[in-house]
């Protein structure tokens, strides 16, 4: 007898035992079984949360990518795309604080080297403070 | 894309092999129902939007993983307890257990056919010499001759090269037929 030949009579033998398994066996199986495919259609019935980025550059075909790689990619720029906006955000209000400042800043310089500076501001108190503060922040 | 009623089909067609595969590589009932349900879960999560014609081999896959991770975990759980318990293994720590698993007589396994008719008890006899075949062995035996997958899928299973499979598997007739004779059964 050849190894194809006992193979297939071993076979024979498993396939009886399978067919015979304990009734509380068959019974655990069955439960394992649907409790897996209730799995299955839960996961394929639930609404899937799209980004509203994704949903915006994919149009209606999302669904359609869902589960593949690209689909992940994008899911994942969906999730990131709003935290990068907020950092940009940031950057740029503060930025243009700065400016402003700055801007601010060298009007008054400009004003006081072309003397048109009203006589009455060298007499306010504020002027003196802010020429001192100029000065120890220019000496540090 | 499979429908709820073919993957159905599919695993009842196919639960009761893969409990008996677990069975003979973990034996133990409970873990083997553990580890089939495992592999259904991961089959209906992930794969379920498959054919039905690449369920069989994905799912055969999945099981034989699930044995593998049970193995890992025992390991794992076994060099814990070793370490706390001053306990050295025999085996060293690069040795793989699967390669030279053998059954311990008088487990729940090797018992179960005792009381069964003349044809259950060489059933249950061939079972148990089967789940007594080294781990690596039983694998490629089962793969390749009870789930009908080729070399190259049993190969791809079992991550070793084809030449592999093909001496597994030729070990295992020849263990699994000395061992048989020995018992008084001739196929």
């Amino acid at each position: 007898m050849n190894e194809a030949e006992f193979a297939y009579r071993i076979r024979q033998a498993l396939d009886e035992g399978a067919s015979q398994v304990d009734y509380t066996v068959s019974l655990r199986l069955e439960k394992a079984r649907n409790a897996a495919l209730d799995r299955s259609s839960a996961s394929a019935a639930a609404p899937v949360w799209v980004p509203a980025l994704q949903l915006a550059g994919a149009g209606g075909r999302s669904t359609e990518r869902n589960g593949s790689a690209l689909a992940s990619w994008i899911f994942r720029f969906g999730m990131a795309a709003p935290l990068v906006a907020l950092a940009l955000g940031i950057v740029g209000i503060k930025q243009w604080q700065s400016d402003n400042l700055v801007a601010e800043v060298a009007d008054l310089d400009f004003a006081v080297l072309l003397d048109d500076t009203p006589i009455d501001t060298y007499a306010h108190s504020g002027f003196g403070v802010y020429l001192r503060t100029e000065q120890a922040s220019n000496a540090m | 894309m499979a429908t709820r009623a073919e993957l159905s089909e599919f695993l009842a067609g196919a639960e009761r092999r893969a409990f008996k595969q677990a069975l003979f590589a973990v034996r133990d009932q409970d873990n083997a129902l553990d580890i089939v349900q495992d592999a259904m879960f991961r089959l209906s999560e992930s794969y379920s939007d498959r054919p039905v014609g690449e369920l069989p081999l994905l799912f055969t896959r999945i099981v034989q993983n699930a044995i593998l991770d049970f193995f890992r975990r025992q390991k794992v759980r076994s060099t814990w307890i070793t370490l706390f318990s001053a306990l050295s293994s025999p085996e060293g720590e690069d040795s793989d257990p699967l390669e030279s698993l053998e059954a311990q007589p008088g487990s729940a396994s090797a018992e179960s056919a005792q009381d069964q008719v003349e044809r259950g008890q060489v059933v249950g006899i061939i079972e148990e010499e089967v789940s007594r075949l080294p781990a690596r062995q039983r694998e490629a035996f089962l793969l390749r001759y009870w789930e009908d997958l080729d070399v190259a899928e049993t190969a791809a299973t079992m991550k070793c090269s084809e030449g592999s499979v093909k001496t597994h598997c030729s070990r295992a007739t020849q263990a699994l037929a000395k061992a048989l004779r020995a018992r008084g059964i001739e196929l």
